[in-house]
């Protein structure tokens, strides 16, 4: 075990025994040990001494033995009503968790029957032959394909789809740098266009469902589309002015075959189905983790999809987020989360600046952290401030959730930022100093544009 | 220490050993080359390395050596577990059909390149062998990316989600 993974030990362990020895007043019993919880995760999360969804499945084994009614502890004396232990275990099949099997699920076949490489191919042919039009092509099919399936799984394909591109192009030509580069951002950025283009987005819609607010598919992709395709065509500009294409015309292949088989047929009909029952959840109402289970049956049904493909499914990513959050749910509970805002006098904030804080907080932390982690530990602060008055009801809760999300996202400064960055980097094509510098810039307009969006846009629209 | 993979040059001409490596160099920063004149030293140098539990990615063998010939250790190398998983090229002028066949069919030889070789043809097959290796051997490949086939690398992480959003 490296160093970095002892301190995280040993600091996770004192976190977790600290709030059992130390007494805050104000504080219950059952909040004590969500803090234990709490503490350790955090420092688990942070120093990744184990892996990141282990901590989360602890996390939720913790709260069964410590917080539940099944548990270790008996809380009959004291003012705190444990929750049946099934609540915890039950985050494992959110609905939140469902729809993005249900991505899952639909991303994983895609793949498999090569959707995504004959959606890319389809989508670029209207870019012609100018560079920076190409590079405009591919930023937008990048992003709306991460839009609905993983970050990740994106740019593994788009790199494929850009590497004998850039072996096309000039040693010297400085856009080789801006087309290796608009990929990760452009994934990153369309992550948050819809509620399962990224993690952070279910830990925040599942925190902000416990308050009672619930989220439909097309009313997230109402507030956080638009400023998606802004920040699209602002990391565009950036990369061209700083990666100025040396040459006019770049030839593009996109020759390819779009299968044809049966199988292929049924995922392509339940793909288009499915998205379009969730952009149109306004309209009809069915709610996006029911209509999630469509391409789940149909798929596994028709065997599209078989049981080694059902094993492939990163499945450590629900348990990331099931983890997140149940954590929110015994912060809450507990009275935690409200103990640990009420300790800080919130009113010398005004609401933007409350906004501001929380959103630079989630954009520095997330890009030395993983973004669902970094959404799992902010939202379930951020949301208590409700409680506490000074964010008020459903509107103020939204755009809380919405900042902590989108500024988690708009991370994309260093290689360990993202997976995205780091599979760019890896390619050799770009360094970590290009990175930082178009990184550092779309992040803080980032950030800038989500607190104009609370101001001007969300208040109306919500 | 992280596991090094090492690539393996058997040729008992010091000049044509000399070249081979030269051709191969850029290779050097990612894969360390070792080099060996006879499959003696060549068996020497692989217990070295597998001892000091590294692995070998690569052997590029020449098949006339004094004392067991390049065949010969190359069917040695397929049968131990360890080195059964390396990539296996002949660069020869002279093994005869009967021997081809045998590390062909013993040996699972990956490849055969006559004397001379172009070093352009010589650097793409290393390079493709080499690829094939870490996809199959690597856990995350994704380090190798700029000296191998990143195309194809990229495209075994797409397929199979090796990596995902966290």
């Amino acid at each position: 075990m490296s160093k970095t993974k002892w301190t995280g030990l040993i600091l996770g362990l004192i976190g977790f025994i600290f709030p059992m020895v130390v007494s805050f007043p104000g504080l219950s019993l059952a909040g004590h040990l969500a803090m234990s919880i709490f503490l350790m995760a955090a420092i688990f999360w942070m120093f990744e001494t184990v892996p990141i969804y282990s901590t989360s499945i602890l996390v939720i084994f913790f709260q069964v033995i410590l917080l539940s009614a099944e548990g270790f502890i008996d809380y009959s004396s004291v003012l705190y009503e444990p929750l049946p232990y099934t609540q915890f275990i039950a985050t494992l099949a959110d609905p939140i968790i469902i729809l993005f099997l249900g991505g899952f699920v639909l991303a994983d076949a895609a793949v498999k029957y090569d959707f995504d490489k004959s959606m890319t191919r389809l989508l670029l042919q209207p870019f012609g032959s100018q560079p920076k039009f190409i590079i405009l092509g591919l930023m937008l099919v990048t992003a709306v394909l991460s839009a609905f399936m993983s970050n990740t799984a994106t740019t593994a394909m788009m790199i494929t789809v850009i590497i004998p591109i850039i072996a096309r192009m000039e040693p010297g030509d400085p856009a080789r740098i801006a087309v290796a580069l608009c990929i990760p951002f452009a994934a990153n950025i369309g992550g948050i266009a819809t509620p399962i283009g990224t993690p952070p987005n279910a830990v925040v819609i599942a925190a902000l469902n416990q308050q009672g607010v619930t989220v439909a598919f097309s009313s997230w992709m109402l507030y956080a589309t638009p400023i998606a395709i802004i920040m699209l065509i602002i990391a565009w500009y950036i990369l061209l002015k700083l990666h100025p294409p040396a040459v006019d015309i770049l030839t593009l292949n996109l020759d390819g075959k779009l299968k044809k088989s049966r199988n292929a047929i049924i995922l392509y009909a339940t793909f288009g189905l499915t998205v379009l029952l969730w952009v149109t959840e306004g309209l009809h109402g069915i709610r996006s983790s029911i209509v999630a289970l469509m391409p789940v049956a149909v798929l596994t049904l028709s065997s599209a999809l078989d049981k080694h493909d059902i094993r492939k499914l990163p499945w450590e990513v629900l348990w990331l987020i099931a983890g997140g959050i149940a954590l929110g749910i015994s912060m809450k509970e507990t009275g935690l989360a409200e103990w640990m805002v009420s300790s800080i006098s919130w009113d010398q904030f005004g609401y933007l600046m409350l906004l501001a804080l929380f959103g630079m907080v989630a954009l520095v932390m997330s890009n030395f952290l993983s973004n669902t982690v970094t959404a799992s530990l902010l939202i379930p602060l951020a949301i208590s401030l409700v409680t506490s008055g000074i964010i008020q009801g459903t509107a103020g809760m939204m755009t809380m959730g919405l900042v902590v999300a989108l500024s988690a996202s708009f991370a994309m400064v260093l290689p360990i930022s993202t997976p995205p960055n780091a599979i760019a980097v890896s390619t050799g094509m770009i360094q970590t100093k290009h990175m930082i510098i178009s990184g550092s810039i779309i992040g803080l307009i980032g950030l800038l544009l989500v607190l104009i969006f609370s101001v001007i846009y969300w208040p109306f629209i919500i | 220490m992280e596991k090094k993979i090492y690539i393996l040059v058997v040729e008992d001409e010091p000049d044509v050993l000399d070249s081979i490596v030269r051709d191969i160099s850029s290779f050097e920063t990612y894969f360390p080359i070792e080099m060996a004149d006879t499959a003696e030293e060549a068996r020497e140098l692989i217990q070295e390395i597998l001892d000091n539990d590294h692995e070998i990615g690569l052997i590029l063998c020449d098949h006339v050596l004094p004392g067991d010939n390049g065949v010969e250790l190359l069917v040695e190398m397929e049968k131990n577990e360890a080195t059964a998983p390396a990539r296996k090229v002949l660069i020869t002028g002279q093994a005869g059909l009967q021997e081809t066949v045998r590390a062909v069919n013993e040996a699972s030889l990956k490849h055969y390149i006559a004397k001379p070789w172009k070093k352009e043809e010589l650097v793409e097959i290393v390079r493709e062998l080499l690829t094939d290796y870490v996809l199959e051997n690597v856990k995350n490949p994704l380090g190798f990316m700029p000296i191998l086939d990143g195309e194809r690398i990229a495209e075994s992480i797409r397929k199979s989600g090796a990596i995902s959003d966290l």
